[in-house]
């Protein structure tokens, strides 16, 4: 129990694409993700690992790693501070697939 | 010799002219009268002040003035030479002006004035030269006291800027809106995925005029829009004329649908077979009757829910213009009646009836009859929460009539009775089997009933509901794993006698079970069993975690 404990706590997860890529991120950014959140909470193999599977190809999960940390950055900004656009960093070509990943992964 | 050219010099510093008043004795004497003047001006100043004081406290009733005095001393009239008693008791109350203190600093005697300042550290007070030395500027005018205006008491909170950043999913749907016209862009997904991204930007609820002509295609033949809310009836037409070879048209939430609507797609939409509408709540009859005139026999599958203008006039022109109908929903008509039956009673090649949720129950006659008459082909039955629907009609109506009976949905019928269902099982052929059973929140039904279903069509059972049947026994529900093993769906929900070991005994038992839902069951607990793939739904000490 105590060991499960410790993983939780520890700083980083592993997010893996379903073509091998692997995604070393803060648990702060990836817990933005409320599909990766409960992933991540209690009870499940996943937890236990700090490991999470995306269905989804190494472009489209780099994608979502991507606007996550961009969530966690902006998501305190003050009122008067400039959040940039991410639109403009998302490919017209991977949009489609990243509106899937992104329902699947509740972000 | 030194005293005046100081005095001098710190004139020209401070531009204030007093500042050798209570020195002037041995200073140059023409100021003097000046400064006097000024003096006597103040002082009148300030008993017209304190007059105007007094009025208004006698205005105001109020009897204690001397309470006054902390807050508002420069207004106070002089006493001279006295000090009030209230001043003598507490050693930090200010003096009256005029009075002769001894100066702190310096223990020279000088003149109160309005402008004089307290010592500090105190106790004691400076007069105008120390002050003056300490740094503090004794003219200094105390910001008047700003009344706040009443307005910004009050937050007033127009809107909220909830979530400043997007979802990426929204940013997505963004994206590929601005793209729509670029297909090379956005690259083939394929029709499977089309329809799950269809999905996605309905739940997003952002599918508009604009990106649903992404979904548009002369080769669909089938259409689903699982959310039509922000399509007015120009992009419903665009929608007919885009896809002009749909057999098969869904619309969900099409609240803004109406005549104009329905009558463009008469003319425009040649092969459509199957309608579901879900709320075309503005379709007035006039345009009702046009499109199944248009459409005519072709037209197998109407299914309408949420209608408060389809009328009996409606009902007739469906009945003789498209007389091949096999599925109809009259889900949540307002007008539906009785007097409806005897027409629907026509549509002999019905396999899908649900009549389900009029405002006004179906009498037990109307719908034997109705049975009677049109039974003979019906697989899926839907009467649910027609109140007036009691044992007769399943006695009489169901048990005699509808052989190939397969989906039985009788939801909140309140006076279908434990013994009525139990026996109507029992005498109820065999074959086919029921696969989808649903007589959720019919109170009365309980253990026979339970035990009743399961003997007739346990073995083929994938669905089953038997949602607030509270006086349903422990040991019938852990009958229904062993009797129902096909089952993938099950709602025991309010089944106040259903724990664990009826969990344990649906997760042993049923091999492909996809979901339990148990709300309100609260004999199961945190410690019920799981299983992979299995969804337990709504166990209370779940929720409260």
């Amino acid at each position: 129990m105590a060991n499960i404990q410790d993983k939780s706590e520890s700083e980083w997860v592993r997010v893996l694409s379903e073509d091998g890529w692997t995604f070393i991120v803060p648990r702060k950014v990836a817990v933005a993700s409320g599909t990766l959140k409960n992933t991540l909470s209690t009870g499940f193999a996943e937890a236990e690992a700090a490991t999470c599977h995306v269905p989804h190809r190494g472009a489209i999960v780099e994608k979502v790693m991507e606007y996550l940390s961009y969530k966690t950055l902006y998501e305190s900004a003050g009122p008067k501070e400039d959040i940039p656009e991410f639109s403009e960093r998302i490919q017209p070509e991977l949009a489609l697939e990243l509106l899937m990943a992104a329902d699947y992964l509740e972000t | 010799m030194e005293s005046p050219n100081r005095s001098r010099l710190t004139r020209r510093r401070s531009g204030y002219g007093s500042d050798d008043l209570d020195a002037s004795d041995d200073g140059d004497e023409g100021d003097q009268p000046k400064t006097k003047k000024a003096k006597l001006a103040k002082a009148a100043l300030a008993k017209a002040k304190a007059k105007a004081k007094a009025k208004q406290k006698k205005k105001k009733g109020d009897a204690s003035g001397s309470d006054d005095d902390d807050e508002d001393e420069y207004n106070a009239l002089p006493i001279k030479n006295s000090r009030r008693i209230t001043d003598l008791d507490d050693p930090t109350a200010r003096p009256p002006i005029g009075s002769l203190e001894e100066c702190a600093e310096c223990h020279k005697e000088f003149t109160m004035t309005r402008y004089t300042v307290a010592a500090d550290p105190g106790p004691g007070w400076l007069c105008h030269a120390c002050a003056k030395a300490a740094g503090i500027d004794p003219f200094k005018k105390v910001a008047p006291r700003k009344r706040k205006a009443p307005t910004e008491k009050r937050k007033v909170v127009s809107y909220e800027d909830v979530e400043r950043i997007p979802t990426l999913s929204g940013i997505c749907i963004k994206v590929i809106t601005q793209h729509l016209e670029d297909v090379e862009a956005l690259g083939d997904i394929g029709v499977v995925s089309m329809n799950e991204i269809l999905r996605v930007i309905a739940k997003a609820r952002s599918l508009t005029a604009e990106n649903s002509q992404l979904f548009y295609n002369v080769k669909n033949t089938t259409l689903t829009i699982y959310d039509a809310t922000n399509l007015k009836p120009d992009a419903l037409c665009a929608l007919a004329s885009l896809n002009p070879n749909l057999e098969s048209l869904r619309l969900d939430y099409c609240g803004l649908i109406e005549g104009t609507a329905v009558e463009h797609w008469s003319n425009s939409l040649p092969h459509l077979k199957r309608i579901e509408l879900l709320g075309p709540f503005l379709v007035r009859v006039p345009a009702w009757i046009k499109f199944f005139e248009s459409k005519g026999p072709q037209l197998t599958s109407f299914l309408v829910t949420q209608s408060p203008r389809f009328d009996i006039t409606c009902i007739e022109s469906l009945v003789t213009q498209c007389p091949n109908l096999t599925e109809l929903r009259l889900k949540e008509i307002g007008l539906m009646a009785d007097s409806f039956l005897p027409h629907i009673a026509k549509l002999s090649d019905l396999t899908y009836l649900d009549l389900s949720r009029p405002k006004e129950s179906l009498g037990d006659q109307a719908v034997v009859d109705l049975l009677a008459a049109i039974g003979g082909k019906l697989t899926h039955l839907d009467l649910s929460h027609n109140a007036f629907l009691s044992d007769v009609f399943l006695e009489d109506g169901v048990l005699p009539y509808t052989p190939v009976l397969t989906t039985l949905i009788l939801s909140g019928l309140d006076d279908l009775t434990d013994r009525g269902v139990s026996k109507f099982f029992k005498a109820y052929r065999k074959e086919p089997p029921l696969i989808h059973a649903d007589l959720s929140r019919c109170h009365e039904l309980a253990s026979d009933a339970l035990t009743g279903l399961l003997d007739h069509s346990g073995r083929d059972l994938v669905e089953l509901n038997i949602n607030s049947w509270k006086d349903t026994s422990n040991d019938t529900l852990m009958t229904i794993a062993s009797k129902a093993s096909r089952l993938v769906r099950v709602d025991i929900s309010w089944c106040r006698e259903a724990d664990d070991f009826v969990v344990k005994s649906l997760l042993d038992g049923c091999s492909s079970l996809a979901y339990i839902k148990c709300y309100g069951c609260n004999h199961v607990t945190d410690a019920c069993p799981k299983k992979r793939g299995v969804n337990i739904y709504g166990v209370e000490s779940h929720v409260a975690s």
